[in-house]
């Protein structure tokens, strides 16, 4: 089950990514019944792999490495504040492209968000260890590569592809 | 005239016409995207991914003939979008025609609305088969004549000339619509029409092109909470204070216009509960209702989920009063249907002329008469190889699983690519429009 549902998570995202270069402008509805789908998939998988843990945590309960006891020691916090943030967050992955009007948007506030979407992202996708070291080399990355790419002129949608780094999360999923 | 009555079974559909390319090569510009016949039925234009209308129009000779009815032949063909670039926003907008109104006629011309994502024309259809010839200082190429030749007066008279049709747009509707327009609905006070998009409905007058009123505004204050879209809206045939929207959880809300300015509150709410043995990954998405119709009589409204057809009555809020599966057996591949994103095919539906039978369109170029009356449904298809004049269609029939009988077609064996999503049926008679990707089919009620 938790296989199906990652692969249907993996699809969506895909899905979500590809919407941004069509022709037309981003599609609301379109992306709405992704984020959905993947949101319904998402929360199966971490359910699962929640189960699967914990049963390794009855089998293993002093592992010397680290690495195992990592993941148990984020998915523990994961219910509380982890699971909101990214419920938060993931939804302002394609949101964020939806928002048309600007009036509520300030450059900071949406580099920001940018980079706490990122993180929700990688965290899905990739071990958990990992993303935890990762996040504050990727603020900056990503810092730069906006910078770079914004040239005072904030609003252009065209940003925010690439400010993704897409094929890291493709790859691992 | 034969009369529309009679159920989708009693009636044979007998091929009529084909229009459009043969080759299987399907050009993208000529994706036909919306159908639509004209109150009298006499006119059928047809919009495409291009930008382009064309209108076919029913010769009104040959009525002796038995009772064959005429056939449809272009009338007028023009491009009334162009794609366009949204330069503070970076975003190319489609030529796509995604919906054409007609207006009921007034006088000689007729008037059509087509709109695309973000922009309605209104456009007028007239006749010239006149005229002016004998103009005095002009010759009839149009150069002017030496001053010196001129000795008599003369006054240009009208002869008669090959009919042209012209049409010219005679309104730009534009600017109102941040999001993707869905629908347009033409007002029954033949004044005002709406326009609708994924968060938000705005009344126009047809005069008036510089503003217009917004209706409903569906847009949280917050985008991160938004759940659902409107998908489509339609204006009563009778009631011009009432429109109805329908939305991607599968909700339709009634709204009554003299209750509010602003219409966000419903009059009324139809849902129906979810069959919680249904539920999957894409219960989300087959919900989405892709379509609404009222029936000509306005007591009914049809909606078009992806699985099904439903009828209400619009005095019954908490479920429809009957239900029709289109091509149910497709409920155990949807998966493989999110995949290569058929899930998302919007399939339009609509009603016959006296309200007994509905259409809808499905995969491998199959359309589905559904019967209300008799409580029979039929699939039909529209095929380069049922071409043959006055061919009357055979019934198809899909085999869900199991052993596959003679003259059915297995399910793995029907062709995604080749969907009907737009059909239309005269007001009427029984003679039905059936567009398939770039070929749009007329067929005709079997006359004995």
């Amino acid at each position: 089950m938790d296989v199906e549902a990652k692969r249907i998570m993996a699809l969506s995202i895909s899905k979500l990514y590809s919407l941004r270069t069509q022709r037309g402008g981003l599609r609301l509805h379109r992306s709405l019944l992704l984020s959905m789908t993947m949101r319904a998939a998402r929360d199966i998988y971490h359910t699962a792999q929640l189960l699967r843990d914990a049963e390794e945590e009855q089998v293993v309960p002093c592992a010397p490495d680290a690495a195992p006891e990592e993941p148990m020691e984020i998915s523990k916090d994961s219910p509380q504040s982890l699971t909101p943030k990214e419920v938060a967050m993931k939804p302002q992955e394609p949101k964020e492209t939806l928002e048309e009007d600007k009036e509520n948007r300030c450059a900071s506030e949406r580099h920001s968000r940018k980079r706490s979407v990122k993180t929700a992202l990688e965290t899905d996708s990739l071990p958990l260890k990992k993303a935890k070291m990762e996040t504050d080399e990727e603020k900056q990355h990503l810092q730069g590569e906006v910078f770079r790419t914004n040239n005072g002129n904030s609003c252009r949608q065209a940003e925010t592809l690439t400010a993704f780094p897409t094929n890291r999360t493709i790859v691992a999923c | 005239m034969l009369g529309a009555g009679g159920g989708g079974n009693d009636v044979h559909w007998c091929f009529s016409q084909v229009k459009g390319a043969i080759d299987d090569d399907v050009a993208e510009a000529d994706i036909i995207s919306t159908v639509e016949f004209n109150h009298s039925g006499e006119l059928l234009a047809t919009g495409d991914k291009g930008g382009r209308v064309v209108i076919f129009q029913q010769e009104t000779e040959n009525k002796s003939q038995s009772q064959w009815r005429s056939e449809y032949n272009v009338y007028s063909t023009f491009q009334s979008h162009e794609p366009e670039f949204d330069y503070l926003k970076s975003l190319e907008i489609e030529e796509k025609i995604n919906k054409i109104r007609w207006l009921p006629q007034k006088n000689a011309a007729q008037f059509l609305l087509s709109t695309n994502d973000k922009t309605i024309k209104l456009w007028k259809i007239s006749e010239r088969d006149k005229r002016p010839e004998g103009y005095n200082l002009k010759e009839e190429d149009g150069r002017y004549r030496d001053a010196a030749t001129i000795t008599t007066l003369r006054v240009p008279v009208f002869r008669p000339m090959d009919l042209m049709v012209e049409a010219s747009p005679r309104r730009v509707f534009a600017n109102a619509h941040t999001y993707h327009i869905n629908s347009i609905s033409v007002n029954s006070d033949n004044e005002t029409y709406l326009s609708a998009d994924d968060l938000r409905i705005n009344l126009w007058h047809l005069e008036i092109t510089d503003r217009s009123f917004n209706i409903v505004d569906i847009k949280p204050a917050n985008m991160e909470e938004l759940t659902e879209v409107i998908t489509a809206a339609e204006f009563h045939p009778h009631q011009c204070n009432t429109f109805v929207y329908s939305s991607s959880k599968g909700t339709i809300r009634l709204c009554d216009m003299r209750a509010s300015a602003l219409c966000d509150k419903h009059s009324k709410l139809f849902e129906e509960p979810e069959d919680p043995s249904n539920r999957s990954f894409f219960s989300e998405i087959i919900s989405s209702i892709s379509d609404v119709k009222f029936s000509h009589n306005g007591r009914y409204m049809m909606t078009r989920d992806y699985l099904s057809v439903k009828i209400w009555d619009l005095n019954m809020e908490n479920r429809p009063v009957e239900t029709y599966q289109v091509h149910e057996y497709l409920r155990s591949k949807l998966c493989s249907l999110y995949e290569n994103d058929c899930i998302f095919d919007k399939f339009e539906c609509c009603w016959n002329g006296n309200d007994s039978v509905v259409m809808t369109g499905s995969y491998n170029n199959f359309f589905r008469m559904l019967d209300r009356s008799q409580r029979r449904d039929v699939t039909l298809e529209a095929s380069r190889e049922s071409c043959k004049p006055r061919q009357v269609l055979k019934p198809r029939r899909v085999c869900a699983g199991g052993k596959r009988k003679k003259d059915e077609i297995s399910v793995d064996s029907l062709d995604f690519n080749k969907k009907i999503l737009h059909t239309a049926w005269h007001p009427q008679e029984n003679i039905i429009a059936v567009a398939t990707t770039n070929n749009l089919y007329i067929f005709q009620e079997k006359v004995n």
